[in-house]
């Protein structure tokens, strides 16, 4: 069947429909609104797409996205040096700097351990990360990979590797939502919670 | 539990279809192919969101259509009335609504409604592989604590992972390799003793209910033995995965775990599938869900619905008649597409034609 669009439609379309959260209504929508906006506007966005793409590399240290070769937490020297937060992406480290808790750096591991889709440690950023330890000091690594199968098995996998260094491996606690009720937990987030209870300090 | 209504549209044979249904016992009849096993199939889709048949949910999709709808009203016995809304598509996600609230996950259902379901089918129990028996043993922990399913679905996934791992280390071992297979191992133990113990608890629980169910079927004390004593256990998960790595890494899969668990069926000490009968075998697997059945029904407090699909004219007489005199308490529907035999008391008769009510009684006693 003919596409029912011209080509030039149907092409942004299917680039649209690429990107990940974007289905075909989507992408048709965006698309659409795209032919309909001014000049200088398209401008903007292509060229902030480009720019996006030109400027934008992993930082050579903890591989989060950066626009030099030291991303800003780790040419930070406020920073705490001696506590390192693996996580699987840079969303990840996004969601933790903006809780204001950790002082420490980051290590983005691009990925967890998944043989189903073809990921083992040579495709992580575990090696760099180990890499890291001595020259940077750091006494503890903290997992904060997403409380999953594959990122359970991921954090258990860098704590075995850090045993015999003697760094400590800790894993970032998974519980209930603070605010929430406790009658709309699902069992399995309430059932973690209460084995991983703890003693009120007074 | 109570389903006192339910309409399907595009759902197998049906196109569209309002079923009411009464409390305590409902016959269903009709000739054959005229949708008496469909509507048991909707039934149990609502607790397990699988066919007990077996078959992929595309296969409940009417013939022509794109999407099949399950609406189901259900009245607990604390008299909370819920609607479910189960959307079944040929392709693509199914979606289901819980008094209109649709659900993140369809799985979340679990557990809002149970059925069991007893099917000529059955019989696959005794005389197929391993598969239908472990089926057997998960679907009732879900049906007795819904925290079973995501430990189910974590031993799957796990157990596939590790496979796609072992068929990448090509039948040569490295560190790499192993330090990797060492950690899947840690976490497959964990969750998959975690299943081991709950399949025996299981199995030893349920054990007296179906001996009692066999007992009262076939009219006289019999011995039946549920065996689950996977070798596995006895030296542990951890030990046996160790001593089977070599043949893991040259076969490229899982050889010992829960994933390959078989229960063991038994009557007058001797193996089912080889030494009892074709009676006595259908006698045994109609007294395993019985005997599933009361035990969920005296876990969770509430009887699950029980659906005896096509069963009547594979007994015999005297057998269909213990079943009927002896019918757990609770809502039951019998389809049958023979006469109902004398025994059978049934609170309502549902007669259907082509994927159509064409009458509905209630019978006064």
């Amino acid at each position: 069947m003919a596409s029912p669009y011209t080509p030039p439609i149907q092409a942004l379309i299917d680039e649209f429909g690429k990107l990940p959260g974007i289905g075909p209504r989507s992408a048709q929508r965006i698309a659409m609104h795209i032919v309909k906006m001014p000049r200088e506007d398209i401008n903007r966005l292509a060229h902030a797409l480009t720019d996006a793409k030109d400027r934008v590399r992993y930082c050579d240290m903890c591989f989060n996205l950066s626009e030099s070769e030291k991303c800003s937490i780790c040419s930070d020297d406020r920073r705490d040096s001696s506590i390192l937060c693996a996580v699987e992406d840079s969303r990840d480290v996004v969601a933790i700097e903006r809780t204001g808790e950790f002082r420490g750096r980051y290590h983005v591991l691009q990925g967890v351990l998944d043989p189903l889709q073809g990921i083992g440690p040579e495709q992580l950023k575990i090696k760099e990360m180990f890499r890291r330890l001595a020259p940077e000091g750091i006494t503890e690594v903290i997992v904060c990979t997403n409380p999953n199968t594959e990122g359970e098995v991921t954090a258990l996998y860098i704590a075995r590797l850090l045993e015999p260094l003697g760094v400590k491996a800790t894993r970032i606690a998974s519980g209930l939502p603070v605010g929430g009720d406790l009658e709309y937990a699902d069992e399995i987030t309430l059932g973690r919670a209460l084995g991983n209870r703890r003693t009120i300090e007074i | 539990m109570l389903i006192y209504r339910i309409e399907l549209t595009d759902f197998r044979v049906y196109k569209h279809a309002v079923i009411e249904i009464e409390p305590g016992v409902t016959a269903v009849v009709g000739r054959n192919a005229q949708g008496k096993t469909s509507l048991a199939e909707a039934m149990s889709y609502l607790a397990t969101l699988e066919s007990f048949r077996g078959v992929p949910n595309d296969a409940l999709v009417r013939l022509g259509a794109d999407t099949a709808y399950v609406r189901a009203n259900i009245r607990h016995d604390d008299g909370r009335e819920v609607l479910v809304e189960a959307e079944i598509n040929r392709s693509g996600r199914n979606r289901v609504q819980v008094n209109k609230q649709r659900l993140a996950r369809i799985r979340d259902l679990l557990g809002v409604v149970r059925t069991t379901v007893f099917a000529p089918s059955d019989l696959q129990l005794v005389y197929e592989g391993p598969t239908q028996r472990r089926q057997l043993l998960d679907d009732a922990l879900v049906a007795l604590s819904t925290n079973n399913d995501a430990l189910r679905l974590e031993v799957d996934r796990i157990v596939r992972q590790r496979n796609v791992l072992l068929k990448q280390s090509a039948g040569r071992m490295n560190a790499e390799i192993s330090n990797t297979l060492d950690v899947w191992d840690e976490k497959f133990v964990e969750v998959g003793t975690r299943l081991g113990e709950a399949r025996a608890r299981l199995v030893a629980q349920v054990t007296p209910y179906v001996c009692e169910a066999y007992e009262v079927l076939a009219g006289e004390p019999t011995r039946v033995d549920l065996i689950y004593e996977p070798e596995w256990r006895t030296v542990g998960l951890g030990a046996a995965l160790v001593a089977a790595r070599n043949d893991d890494i040259r076969r490229g899969i899982t050889t010992v775990g829960p994933h390959r668990d078989d229960l063991v069926l038994g009557i007058n000490g001797m193996p089912a599938r080889s030494h009892a009968s074709q009676g006595e075998c259908r006698t045994l697997t109609l007294a395993i869900r019985l005997g599933i059945h009361r035990l969920i029904t005296h876990h969770v407090g509430a009887a699950p619905l029980l659906v005896l699909d096509d069963v009547l004219s594979e007994l015999d007489p005297s057998r269909s008649t213990a079943l009927l005199r002896h019918l757990p308490a609770g809502q039951v529907i019998i389809t049958t597409a023979s006469a109902l035999p004398e025994a059978a008391h049934p609170d309502a008769m549902i007669t259907i034609e082509d994927g159509e009510v064409v009458a509905s009684v209630k019978i006064a006693k």
